[in-house]
C-alpha cells in the first residue's frame, strides 16, 4: 500500500551547503498495519511524511502510495491519503461541521453521500456536541478530533499521523490512540510518527527508527528486541541513537555492519 | 484546473474573511465612517479658517493719502471692488509715525518683535513720502499697471529701495501672517485701482482705462465633463490606493496568516492543486480589493456631494458647480479600470504575502509594495502628462490615463491607445498571477524556516556554491548595479563631453568601467568558469551566417523603429543640440577610430554583460522568457535617452532570442556590431554632403538630407530576417547540449 525506496530529501543550507533531511530511506506498509516512524526531533520524520502527502517533492528515490507515485501522480495520492499532523491545524472561524464538509467537498464526495458519511464520522469520533462550535472555541482535543474527521471523511485507504499526539493531555492522547486502533481494525494502512515510546509499544505493528535522516533499524518490536537483545524498547532506542552518534564521530565502517557485529 | 475546487476555496475564504471583524471593519465600516468624519473635520477647519480675523498694525496711518483712505475712522477697511467682504476679517490698529531721527530702523525692529511675539500678524509701515511716491509713480509710468509693491520682511530681509513707501513686516513661517499678507495685498490692490481711477478722473481721463479687459468666455465642455475632468484626476488615485491596501490585508491573512496558524499545510495536502488554491485565494483578495475601493469611492463621492450642497447653500455656487456630482458614466469607467487593477494588485499582494512566514512579517512587505506601485498610480496626476504611446506602455499609469480620456470624452484618443493599454495590463496581470502561483509551488517559500543570517556564512556559501554560470539573483543584482552606476554617471557625462578625448574617455569609462567590470568581477568571484558565465561558446557556422545576415537585414527595421519612436516622442531641444555637437566631434575623427569606439566596443561590452552574464543567470530553471524580457529591460534602461531606451529595449528582445537559440553570446555580438556599424556609417557620411553611389540606390535614398532605406529593401530585409530567425531555431547537438545544461 505504501512503498518507499531510497527516498532522499536535501535542502540548501547556508553553513554546509546542503542539509540532508532524508538519506536513502526505504520501508513499506501494508493494509491493516500501523507502521511507527520513530525518531527524535529533527530526525526526518515530518519530511518523510510530507513527501508521502505530496506537500514536498523528494530529491531522489521513489515513494508510492496506493500504487501511485507521489512525484508523478500527486493528485491521485492525495485522494488516497488522510494526513493529520501537529502542523496541520483547523480554521478558527469555521465550525467543526463546516470544516469537515469543506474538505469532503474538496475530495469530490457528492452532497448526499457526504452528509451521510459525516454523520457516521461525527458519531464514531463522538463529535456531535461540537459540530456547531467554531474552531477558535475548541480545546486542543476537540481540534485534533476535527483534524482526524477531516482526514478520514473521504475514507482513504492510507492514513498518516505525524506526531498527532503532540501537546495532547493523557486522556485525549489515549482517545486518539483508540481511534487509530479502530482505523487499523477497519483495514487502513497507517503510518504513525512519534517520539513517545509508550505509544509505539502500544500501537505499532512495525517500526523504523529514524535518526539524522537515516533508518537505523526497522522491523516488528519482537524482531528488534531479538536482533538487538534488548527487551526494553526505550533502552533499545537510546542505544541505537548513541551508537549512531559514536559511529558518525568515528566515521568508520558502515552502520549496518556495526549493529550486526553485536553492539 | 478544477473550477469546483476554486469555487469551494473562494467560498470558504470569503466566508472566513466575512466572519473576521477586523477585515469587515477595514473593508466596509472604515470607508463608510472615514470620509464623513474627514468631511466634518474639514468643514470645521474651514470654518475656523474662514472666521479667523487677522490682526494688522498700520504704522504711519497719517501718511496715507487723505483724499483716499484705506480704513475709516473706526479702523474698518473701506469696501472697494475687488476686496469685498474681507474687511470683516481684518482687525486694524494704528500707530503714529515716530518722531526720532533714526525712526525707520527702530520701527522695523519693534515691528519684527511684535510679529515674532505674536502680538500682531503683520505690520504695515506707511512712510511719510508714500503719497508723493505714488504720484511720482503715476507720472513716470502712467502706462504701468503694476500693483503696489510691498516688501515682505519675515526677518531682516528688508529692501526699502524697491518699495513705494510701504513696507510689510510679517512672519511668513506662520499661517496667520501669510493670511494677513494675502488679505492686505487684496485690499491694497483694490485701493490702488481706486486711486488710479481717481487720478485719471482728475486728469480728465476715463477711469475705465485702467479697468482690466473683460474677456467673454465660451466653454464648449458641458458642466458634467468639466466636473468629470476634475474628479478624474483625484478619484483614480484614491480608488487604486484603496484597491491595493484592500488587497494587501486579506492577502496577508490568507497566506502568512494561514502559514502561521498551520491551516495552509492542511490545504496543501488536500486534493486542490497549487494553482487552484492560488486562484481561489486570488478571487477572494480581488473581491475585497474591489469592494474596498468601491465603498471608498462611493463614500467619498457621497461625502463630497454633501459638502458641495453645503457650499452651495453657504453662498459658493461656483465651487459647488465645479465640484458637483460625478457623472454616472465616469463612475462606470472607473469601475472598468478597477477590475484589472484589482486583479493585478491582488496577485502582487498574494505573491508578496506568500513570502512572509507570519502576519507580522507580512506587514513589513506592505511598504515596499506601496513604494513600487504608488509612483505608477501618482504619475497620471502630473498635469503635463497625458495619454500617448509612451504613457500607455507604463503599467497601471497607462490604464489610468486611458480611463481619464474616456471620462473626459476623448474617445478617439482612448480607442487608439486601448490595444496597447489592454496588452500591457493583461501581461502584468498574467505575470503577477504566474508569480503568485510560482510562490505557492516553491517549497522554499511555503516551508521557509527562520534561518539566522550570517555575513561570513553567506560569503562562504557564495564562494562554495558558485556554479558555472550566475544564479538568477546574481544576474539581476548585476543589472541593478549597472543601472545605479549609470544613474550616477549621467550627472558627470552632461558637461564633460567637450572634445574627442572626452568622448573616448567617457565611452571607455561607461562601457568598460560601468558595464563590463561589474559583470567580469561577478563572473570571477561568483562562478567557476568565466568563459561559461559569459556564454562564450563555439559558434555553429550556420548560426554565424544567420547572425551576419540578421545584422544587415534587421537594421532597416531598427532604423524605421527609431524614426517612428522619434516621431511619437520628438527629441528635446537640449538633446538635439547635444547630439549635433556630438556628431560634429565624431565627423572630425578617423572612421576606424569612431567604429572601434562607438560600434565595436559597446557591442562587445554590452553583449558580454547582458546576453552573456545576466542572460546566463536568468535562463536557469527554464527561464528563457524571463531571461529575454529582463535582459532587454536592463539593456534598454542603460541607454540614457528615452527614445534610445525604447528602441534598445525592443532590439534587446531580438538579441535575447538570438542568445537563447544560439546558446551563446558570439552571434549577438555579431548582430550588435553590424547594427552599430551601419548606424554610425550612415551618420558618418552626411546625406547633404555625399552623393549616393548608383550601386546603392536600390536600398538607400536621400530624403530631406537624411539617409533612408528604400521601402522595397525594407520589405525584403524583413523577409530575409525571418528566414534567418528560422535558421537559428535549428540547433546542432552541441548547441542543444549547451542550452540544456544551461537551463538546468
Amino acid at each position: 500500500m505504501v512503498e518507499v525506496e531510497q527516498l532522499t530529501k536535501s535542502y540548501p543550507d547556508l553553513l554546509t551547503g546542503k542539509f540532508v533531511a532524508l538519506d536513502h530511506v526505504s520501508f513499506s506498509v501494508q493494509p491493516g498495519q500501523i507502521f511507527g516512524l520513530l525518531g527524535p526531533n529533527g530526525a526526518g520524520k515530518t519530511t518523510a511524511l510530507r513527501i508521502l502527502s505530496t506537500v514536498l517533492q523528494p530529491t531522489s528515490g521513489l515513494a508510492r502510495v496506493n500504487g501511485f507515485n507521489v512525484s508523478t501522480h500527486p493528485y491521485e495520492v492525495r485522494h488516497s491519503i488522510g494526513f493529520v499532523s501537529s502542523n496541520t491545524a483547523i480554521y478558527d472561524r469555521m465550525t467543526a461541521w463546516e470544516m469537515v464538509e469543506y474538505f469532503g467537498k474538496l475530495y469530490g464526495i457528492p452532497s448526499d453521500r457526504l452528509t451521510e458519511r459525516m454523520e457516521t464520522v461525527f458519531a464514531d469520533l463522538q463529535m456531535n456536541e461540537i459540530r456547531d462550535v467554531a474552531g477558535a472555541r475548541m480545546s486542543t482535543g476537540m481540534r485534533q478530533k476535527v483534524s482526524i474527521a477531516r482526514a478520514i471523511v473521504h475514507d482513504p485507504p492510507v492514513l498518516i499521523f505525524d506526531e498527532a499526539s503532540l501537546g495532547l493531555d493523557v486522556m485525549v492522547a489515549r482517545a486518539l490512540l483508540e481511534i487509530i486502533s479502530e482505523l487499523r481494525a477497519q483495514g487502513k494502512c497507517i503510518i504513525f510518527s512519534t517520539h513517545i515510546m509508550r505509544e509505539v509499544e502500544r500501537l505499532c505493528d512495525r517500526v523504523a527508527i529514524l535518526y539524522r535522516g537515516r533508518i537505523l533499524a526497522s522491523g516488528s518490536l519482537p524482531e528488534l528486541a531479538a536482533e538487538f537483545e534488548e527487551s526494553d524498547f526505550e533502552e533499545l532506542f537510546f542505544k541505537l541513537l548513541k551508537e549512531s552518534d559514536r559511529l558518525r564521530l568515528d566515521a568508520a565502517g558502515s552502520l549496518n555492519s556495526m549493529i550486526a557485529s553485536g553492539i | 484546473m478544477n473550477w469546483r475546487h476554486i469555487q469551494l476555496i473562494y467560498h470558504r475564504e470569503m466566508r472566513d474573511q466575512l466572519r473576521d471583524r477586523r477585515t469587515l471593519f477595514t473593508i466596509a465600516v472604515l470607508p463608510m465612517l472615514l470620509y464623513p468624519l474627514i468631511g466634518l473635520l474639514m468643514m470645521q477647519v474651514a470654518q475656523f479658517n474662514r472666521e479667523y480675523s487677522v490682526r494688522i498694525r498700520i504704522v504711519g496711518q497719517e501718511n496715507w493719502p487723505q483724499n483716499l483712505p484705506l480704513i475709516d475712522h473706526q479702523r474698518h477697511l473701506l469696501s472697494r471692488p475687488g476686496a469685498e467682504g474681507i474687511g470683516r476679517l481684518m482687525d486694524f490698529t494704528t500707530e503714529s509715525w515716530p518722531t526720532e531721527s533714526d525712526e525707520l530702523s527702530k520701527l522695523r525692529l519693534t515691528s519684527s518683535a511684535a510679529v515674532q511675539l505674536d502680538s500682531v500678524d503683520a505690520v504695515l509701515i506707511v512712510k511719510p513720502d508714500f503719497a508723493r511716491r505714488m504720484r511720482e509713480r503715476l507720472a513716470a509710468r502712467s502706462q504701468s499697471h503694476a500693483a503696489v509693491e510691498m516688501d515682505t520682511v519675515p526677518e531682516q530681509a528688508i529692501t526699502p529701495e524697491l518699495s513705494d513707501g510701504l513696507e510689510l513686516v510679517a512672519n511668513l513661517a506662520r499661517d496667520h501672517s501669510q493670511l494677513a499678507q494675502q488679505r492686505l495685498q487684496r485690499a491694497l490692490d483694490a485701493w490702488q485701482q481706486a486711486w488710479v481711477s481717481q487720478e485719471l478722473v482728475a486728469a480728465g481721463m476715463s477711469p475705465r482705462l485702467v479697468e482690466p479687459l473683460a474677456l467673454a468666455q465660451t466653454d464648449t465642455a458641458p458642466v458634467s465633463v468639466r466636473r468629470a475632468m476634475l474628479w478624474s484626476k483625484v478619484l483614480p488615485f484614491v480608488m487604486l490606493v484603496w484597491a491595493l491596501t484592500g488587497a494587501f490585508y486579506p492577502a496577508i491573512d490568507l497566506c502568512a496568516g494561514e502559514k502561521e496558524r498551520g491551516t495552509l499545510e492542511t490545504l496543501l495536502s488536500s486534493p486542490a492543486r497549487r494553482n487552484e488554491i492560488v486562484w481561489g485565494k486570488l478571487l477572494t483578495v480581488a473581491t475585497f480589493s474591489i469592494s474596498s475601493a468601491l465603498l471608498n469611492l462611493l463614500s467619498m463621492h457621497a461625502t463630497a456631494g454633501l459638502i458641495v450642497k453645503q457650499l452651495a447653500s453657504a453662498g459658493s455656487p461656483q465651487v459647488a458647480e465645479a465640484l458637483g456630482p460625478l457623472p454616472i458614466h465616469a463612475l462606470g469607467w472607473l469601475v472598468l479600470l478597477l477590475l484589472p487593477m484589482a486583479a493585478f494588485f491582488s496577485a502582487l499582494a498574494l505573491a508578496v504575502a506568500a513570502l512572509a512566514r507570519s502576519t507580522k512579517e507580512g506587514q513589513y512587505y506592505l511598504m515596499p509594495l506601496l513604494l513600487v506601485t504608488l509612483p505608477l498610480v501618482s504619475l497620471p496626476m502630473i498635469p503635463s502628462l497625458s495619454l500617448n504611446l509612451g504613457t500607455s506602455l507604463v503599467p497601471v499609469s497607462g490604464a489610468v490615463f486611458l480611463v481619464r480620456s474616456l471620462i473626459e470624452g476623448r474617445y478617439a484618443e482612448a480607442m487608439m491607445h486601448l490595444p496597447v493599454v489592454v496588452m500591457v495590463t493583461v501581461t502584468c496581470c498574467l505575470l503577477s498571477i504566474r508569480w503568485a502561483i510560482r510562490q505557492f509551488e516553491s517549497e522554499s517559500v511555503m516551508f521557509r524556516e527562520s534561518d539566522r543570517w550570517n555575513l561570513h556564512a553567506w560569503l562562504h556559501q557564495l564562494w562554495r556554491d558558485r556554479g558555472m554560470t550566475a544564479s538568477p539573483t546574481e544576474a539581476i543584482l548585476c543589472g541593478l548595479i549597472i543601472l545605479v552606476a549609470m544613474f550616477f554617471a549621467q550627472f558627470m557625462a552632461g558637461s564633460s563631453i567637450a572634445d574627442w578625448p572626452s568622448v573616448v574617455s567617457m565611452t571607455v569609462a561607461v562601457q568598460i568601467g560601468l558595464i563590463l567590470t561589474p559583470c567580469l568581477l561577478m563572473a570571477i568571484f561568483l562562478t567557476r568558469s568565466i568563459r561559461t558565465a559569459l556564454r562564450i561558446h563555439h559558434v555553429q557556422p550556420s548560426h554565424l551566417v544567420a547572425a551576419i545576415f540578421l545584422g544587415v537585414t534587421l537594421h532597416p527595421t531598427y532604423t524605421a523603429l527609431g524614426n517612428g519612436i522619434q516621431h511619437v516622442y520628438s527629441l528635446g531641444d537640449q538633446i538635439q543640440a547635444a547630439l549635433a555637437h556630438f556628431s560634429q566631434l565624431i565627423y572630425a575623427q578617423p572612421l576606424w577610430a569612431v567604429m572601434l569606439l562607438l560600434a565595436v566596443l559597446p557591442a562587445v561590452c554590452e553583449e558580454l554583460t547582458f546576453r552573456g552574464f545576466i542572460f546566463g543567470g536568468l535562463i536557469k530553471q527554464g527561464g528563457a522568457l524571463r531571461a529575454i524580457l529582463i535582459t532587454s529591460l536592463f539593456f534598454g534602461f542603460t541607454h540614457t535617452i528615452l527614445q534610445q531606451s525604447i528602441a534598445a529595449c525592443i532590439m534587446g528582445l531580438m538579441l535575447g532570442l538570438i542568445a537563447w537559440r544560439t546558446g551563446g553570446v558570439m552571434c549577438c555580438i555579431c548582430v550588435h556590431v553590424i547594427n552599430n556599424v551601419l548606424s554610425i556609417g550612415l551618420a558618418w557620411f552626411p546625406a547633404n554632403q555625399y552623393q549616393l553611389p548608383p550601386s546603392l540606390s536600390w536600398c538607400l535614398r536621400n530624403e530631406s538630407d537624411a539617409w533612408l532605406y528604400q521601402p522595397q529593401w525594407q520589405t525584403i530585409s524583413v523577409g530575409i530576417a525571418l528566414v534567418m530567425i528560422a535558421v537559428l531555431f535549428r540547433r546542432s547537438p552541441e548547441t542543444q547540449r549547451v542550452v540544456q545544461v544551461e537551463a538546468l
